[in-house]
């Protein structure tokens, strides 16, 4: 149980920077998802927490213990890999039996805890087996049991279901949280998949091309993205993001969208804030979900250019030349592609960005 | 599955002509070995594929205990070229492999030269005989010729490029996450290679072995020029097997080459598991 400190932490390879400048405190028992696509800098930054790369500048504090020149044995980490890395030579008892063997522990109590792990895990039955011919769902949790074992006080996985099948990755996903919670370790948790990230952590942290997007909690992330990047990129479908310019009408202040029209007048809190900011340009943002189907003229009127039904619910996409809106109406929406439907956007779920830096207007 | 029948026909050909390569010379060796003089040399005008008279004569033949039909007798039997060749190949091996593996390991996971590699093969970008002269005279100079070690020697160095190009390749291949997993557990460098990385590499070093071994154990150029008597090897020896009288002993050579063809095929057969490449490195999914 520590608590992480990430301090102006930087990464170079050769010329490309990975990681620019992070500063990130996980504390003490938190599950911290690191989230973003490929290429963001997750993995780096969670290597690098590891002790497997060293930073190029900043520091690393576990409990404010400089971690720098630390070798990666003795930091006290966990780690499952995405590929597993399970040792195919050694059988189940003695992959998960490796980190107690290394540590000297007698044999007793290696065995009484590869046992306990095994039951925790559902994996008694498979204790004999070669590890070599086993799916990879056991593979998952046989790597996670294996790190388990030592009860580390900080666990980092990296993209650990991302090889395994959606069925189990449900699965796994109940059971991750269950065995943090039953450690209380310090866990840190990389993933491109934002539901794994929404439905285990505490918080998230999102990321982009090596840089620190924003920090909160999966509701937080999700009611009000930092910036165009999160909001584009949390949620499924990802916030509707329209540019558009400031107006004023007689109803109050409006965002001008150009051939989709006027938007629905703004928040009272919403205009403060856009006032204070000064900007007039704004990227004008709602979530799909918060899209409804009006009858009255109120609403924008909008061709529908496709219909996807996925079940349990149905995104339409609706466009008028560049701009381009999802929404996610209920399963048996009557809506056909080719028509028009006016919609309404909850006032209270709308977001507004400046243009040019990309960045969340909002009231202080 | 639906090939025509010209191309099943076409298939089978090359198939069969391929075989008859291989098999052929091997099956005709096999049968001579087994045959009396009269049935192999140019003497008996009809030459069957089975010995009329089957006979170990060849065999005692070469271990001195009888001189056969021949009225030669040999100045030396074979089992010291063949404790010669097994000790001279064996060790050999042992050189290119201990050290090949060491270096490939090395350069795989902390190499930075692009050049070093390459310099490990210059040895084998001369033509041999150019090599072989001036290691001749080192060896001689060093009081090594005509003793399996010094063949030992510089068999271990003449096969290292192959061990360590081969292990090089096996190493690059195997997940870094693997040996991550286990030094974040605590464990050392050396005690993940020894423990995590050679026992998962096994398959990779049973063929890159028997590939040297076999390199080692046919090799007729180097023994030929660094052995004069006491040590000559199995391919030397077998050379040697001829008489003013009676001309090649092919039977003679025939069970000797027989003999010779004894160790790489049990060691095939004692890796053929693994010669299939049934790598399945640390269950990695990519």
């Amino acid at each position: 149980m520590t608590a992480i400190r990430l301090e102006n932490l930087v990464k170079r390879f050769g010329a490309f920077t990975a990681l620019k400048t992070m500063d990130l405190e996980i504390r003490n028992g938190e599950f911290m998802a690191l989230l973003g696509p490929s290429g963001c800098g997750k993995s780096t930054t969670m290597n690098m927490i590891a002790g497997m790369e060293s930073p190029s500048e900043g520091r690393i504090l576990f409990d404010d213990k400089d971690m720098n020149g630390v070798a990666m044995g003795r930091r006290g980490v966990g780690f499952v890999f995405q590929n597993y890395a399970i040792f195919t030579h050694m059988n189940v008892h003695d992959n998960l039996a490796y980190g107690l063997r290394v540590r000297k522990l007698p044999e007793s109590e290696v065995d009484s805890r590869v046992k306990a792990i095994a039951e925790f895990l559902q994996l008694t039955p498979l204790l004999k087996q070669p590890s070599a011919k086993l799916s990879v769902n056991i593979l998952q949790r046989l790597a996670i049991g294996r790190s388990a074992i030592v009860e580390p006080a900080i666990f980092l996985l990296d993209e650990p279901l991302s090889n395994v099948d959606a069925a189990f990755r449900a699965v796994m996903r109940t059971e991750l949280k269950h065995l943090q919670r039953q450690f209380r370790q310090t866990m840190v948790y990389v993933t491109h998949d934002q539901l794994e990230a929404m439905t285990m952590a505490d918080r998230i942290a999102v990321m982009d091309h090596g840089v620190l997007q924003q920090v909160g909690t999966p509701l937080e992330v999700y009611n009000n993205p930092a910036n165009l990047f999160v909001a584009g990129f949390i949620g499924s479908p990802g916030m509707n993001l329209l540019k558009g310019s400031l107006a004023d009408s007689d109803r109050g202040l409006v965002v001008n969208l150009g051939e989709m029209g006027r938007s629905q007048p703004l928040d009272p809190e919403l205009v403060s804030a856009v006032r204070q900011s000064g900007s007039r340009e704004v990227v004008y943002g709602f979530r799909p979900e918060r899209v409804s189907l009006s009858g009255t003229a109120e609403g924008m009127p909008l061709p529908v250019t496709f219909v996807e039904r996925i079940g349990a619910r149905t995104v339409v996409h609706l466009g008028a030349g560049e701009q381009r809106v999802k929404a996610v109406f209920d399963n048996d929406a009557a809506v056909e592609s080719g028509s028009t439907v006016s919609i309404a956007i909850e006032p209270a779920s709308v977001r507004l960005f400046d243009a040019g830096t990309g960045i969340a207007i909002r009231g202080t | 599955m639906n090939r025509s029948l010209p191309f099943e026909i076409f298939r089978y050909s090359v198939i069969t002509l391929a075989l008859a390569i291989t098999l052929i010379p091997t099956l005709w060796m096999a049968s001579m070995a087994f045959k009396p003089i009269a049935e192999w040399s140019a003497a008996g005008a009809d030459l069957t594929w089975w010995p009329k008279n089957p006979t170990l004569d060849n065999f005692r033949f070469i271990f001195g205990t009888s001189t056969s039909d021949l009225i030669v007798a040999l100045d030396r039997t074979a089992g010291k070229p063949i404790l010669s060749s097994l000790l001279s190949a064996v060790f050999g091996t042992l050189i290119a492999m201990g050290c090949g593996t060491a270096a490939a390991y090395g350069l795989s996971r902390f190499g930075s030269g692009q050049n070093l590699p390459l310099a490990l093969i210059q040895l084998r970008l001369f033509p041999p005989m150019a090599v072989m002269i001036p290691v001749m005279i080192m060896w001689a100079f060093l009081g090594m010729v005509d003793s399996w070690w010094g063949l030992a020697l510089i068999y271990g160095i003449v096969t290292l490029p192959f061990a360590f190009w081969l292990m090089k390749t096996f190493f690059d291949d195997m997940p870094r996450e693997i040996e991550d997993a286990a030094l974040v557990e605590g464990c050392s460098r050396g005690r993940v290679f020894l423990k995590i990385t050679l026992p998962m590499m096994r398959p990779a070093l049973a063929s890159s072995a028997l590939f040297v071994f076999i390199l080692n154990w046919s090799d007729y150029l180097i023994a030929l020029l660094l052995t004069t008597r006491e040590w000559v090897t199995i391919p030397v020896y077998m050379a040697s097997l001829s008489s003013s009288m009676t001309g090649q002993l092919y039977g003679a050579k025939a069970a000797l080459g027989l003999i010779a063809a004894v160790p790489p095929v049990i060691m095939g057969i004692a890796i053929q598991r693994h010669l299939v490449r049934g790598l399945t490195f640390g269950a990695l999914k990519q």
